[in-house]
């Protein structure tokens, strides 16, 4: 049986195999001139003025490759699950071929279990090439940006991958089982897949664990880690806000975190809402002056988050989370193949 | 002896369709039987059951003594040919054997081999490039060289013009006879099977309408050519299976457990295609509720 599933997959496995050498190659390289810049552009750069410069221009000149690895890296579990997952079972119904094989010496789970397992394989081989070669490509890229958090970044690095790809591999099986013809499985699938691509990480990632709730107090060195500093309402461009507008600091980061607020109201000592006329005495002189003016007002504001740390344990909680969900899918396709007919 | 397929009350329906009724078999080993009836009387349904590609809704079957498909064993014990004959198109016809092999543990390497070259089959085409009666010979070898106790095959002659059908029966025949392995064989025309079957069973709008040894079935049905009205004094022990009346006769097709008496003067042997005619004109009558002609119904080419 092994030989007849490797038999029915060889032509597409060819393809692929071609696929990934060029692929491989293509990362052996880019990681190797991604490295290349980054000792002779970046690492010379931390004694002198020039460091921001040499960083931006670093990651500017890789951000394209690196995103479209990336999403490549994101496509390969759907089309995993598009062209090997949804019509395992169906091209089989379509072309009445499952009359043949199914009456051979062997029953349809054993047929189907191998038919899984050689699938499932090629899947994780393929999937682990592309994401430990994109890894170790963008990695000082990576480290330099500081967002490996980043739904783009998170989802197309290290474990993750590994768990969409098998639980594309069988949502297609399962739903060809189920609709029983190619194309609208296909079609289902890519659909169900991208569906839950979007929702997961937006709904469920950021509670995977408790996020860290962090009352931060408002400094100057605070003020540099934030994006901006505003006005949260009754601004316009003709009208300056009323002195009782409530302030807010947007952006606030810390390295390597996931940031899950973006816009914090500043607080007084007293847990009053800051407004704008706090900030009347300060507002002339450059903006590092005005900060350290508003830094005497102790004020302060809360983020929450997920912390650096907290990276891994994501990566193994969503990659487990994914292949369960997987096993349940496998779990039905063995419950159901028996029952067709 | 156990018989190769026993079925007691079998049915399967498809939604609001009854594909097969109430249908009870006691089918002995060691024959070629021919399974009869038109278009949509459920020969597919009885077959995918046989050979357990199709769970029954209703009652039950066993084949070989047991549940069909239920492990590798029971399926390695029956061969089955599918309808259209189903091949992988992208398969080479070697690489089909070689399929054969690997999922046959009883596979026969020889024969099925020695079957391809007899054919004057290419090994290195790919079956989807083979004309339907070598694609049909092809399905045949594979399931010949199985090793199985029991042949299921779903009217395998249907899309093969008079020569190929004439091979395809031929071959059938030459290596059944060798096999020592029982068949049944399903085909819309009797004129496919009378030549090879010595079992008959005729299924129509989902139910068995006969299903007997052939030479019993010629020895017990007659046509009777009577007065009108007669029919209704017939003795006990003669049937009427239908009847068709002019203004002074009736004739009739009827089963005899017995000798027909003397005092019952027309009564002529039938063949076997007019037998079965008979049962399906009375499965079709009843159906439509005696609402439609004999004559209307399309058995024959």
């Amino acid at each position: 049986m092994i030989w007849l599933t490797w038999r029915q997959f060889r032509t597409q496995a060819w393809v692929v195999l071609a696929a990934l050498a060029a692929l491989t190659l293509y990362l052996v390289i880019l990681g190797l001139s991604i490295r290349h810049s980054y000792n002779t552009g970046v690492v010379g750069c931390q004694a002198t003025d020039s460091c921001s410069n040499a960083t931006y221009q670093f990651t500017r000149h890789y951000n394209t490759q690196v995103s479209l690895v990336g999403l490549l890296l994101i496509l390969t579990p759907a089309l995993i699950g598009a062209f090997w997952g949804a019509p395992l079972i169906t091209r089989e119904l379509e072309t009445g071929t499952y009359r043949l094989v199914w009456n051979q010496s062997m029953t349809r789970t054993r047929w189907l279990s191998v038919k899984l397992a050689v699938t499932v394989l090629a899947t994780l081989a393929v999937t682990g090439v592309l994401s430990l070669l994109l890894t170790w490509a963008a990695s000082p890229y990576d480290r330099l940006r500081g967002q490996r958090f980043a739904t783009a970044d998170f989802d197309s690095r290290n474990l993750v991958p590994l768990g969409y790809a098998v639980f594309a591999f069988l949502l297609g099986t399962a739903i060809g089982l189920l609709i029983r013809r190619t194309l609208p499985a296909m079609a289902l699938t890519l659909a169900v897949f991208a569906l839950a691509q979007i929702v997961i990480p937006a709904t469920i990632r950021p509670h995977l664990m408790a996020p860290v709730e962090q009352t931060v107090s408002f400094t100057a060195e605070t003020m540099s880690q934030s994006s901006h500093f505003g006005i949260s309402a009754g601004g316009h461009d003709n009208h300056p806000p009323a002195a009782s507008s409530p302030l807010s600091l947007g952006g606030y980061t810390i390295p390597g975190a996931w940031m899950l607020t973006s816009e914090s109201p500043l607080l007084k000592a007293d847990g009053q809402p800051a407004t704008v006329g706090l900030t009347e005495n300060c507002r002339n002189g450059s903006p590092a002056q005005t900060a350290a003016c508003l830094a005497t007002q102790k004020l302060r504001f809360t983020v929450s988050y997920q912390p650096s740390s907290r990276y891994w344990p994501f990566q193994w909680i969503e990659t487990s989370a994914y292949l369960v969900l997987a096993a349940l899918l496998a779990g039905f396709c063995f419950w159901r193949l028996p029952r067709i007919g | 002896m156990t018989p190769v397929l026993e079925t007691e009350g079998l049915g399967k329906r498809y939604g609001r369709q009854q594909a097969l009724t109430n249908c009870t078999l006691n089918i002995p080993a060691g024959r070629i039987v021919g399974l009869v009836g038109p278009n949509g009387a459920g020969k597919s349904t009885l077959l995918g059951l046989a050979c357990g590609l199709i769970t029954p809704t209703s009652g039950s079957i066993k084949v070989l003594d047991a549940r069909p498909g239920a492990c590798a064993a029971q399926l390695a014990k029956v061969g089955f040919v599918a309808q259209d004959t189903p091949v992988y198109a992208g398969l080479s016809v070697a690489d089909h054997l070689r399929l054969g092999a690997k999922l046959n543990p009883r596979w026969d390497q020889q024969l099925a081999q020695g079957r391809i070259r007899q054919l004057g089959l290419d090994p290195t085409q790919k079956a989807g490039r083979l004309s339907g009666g070598q694609r049909a010979q092809l399905a045949l070898t594979l399931a010949a060289a199985k090793g199985s106790e029991l042949l299921l095959l779903d009217e395998p002659v249907a899309s093969l013009d008079p020569l190929a059908r004439r091979a395809f029966l031929q071959s059938l025949m030459e290596f059944v006879a060798e096999l020592e392995v029982s068949v049944v064989l399903s085909s819309h025309l009797l004129a496919d099977l009378e030549r090879v079957c010595d079992y008959l069973i005729v299924l129509a709008s989902g139910r068995v309408q006969l299903a007997d040894e052939v030479d019993d079935l010629l020895a017990t049905h007659y046509r009777l050519t009577v007065g009108r009205g007669e029919l209704e004094s017939l003795p006990t022990g003669i049937d009427v299976v239908t009847a068709e009346h002019s203004a002074r006769q009736s004739t009739a097709v009827v089963r005899a457990t017995g000798p027909i008496p003397s005092s019952i003067a027309g009564a002529d042997q039938l063949d076997l295609e007019d037998l079965v005619l008979a049962y399906m004109t009375r499965a079709a009558n009843d159906a439509a509720g005696n609402t439609v002609p004999a004559g209307s119904l399309a058995v024959h080419p």
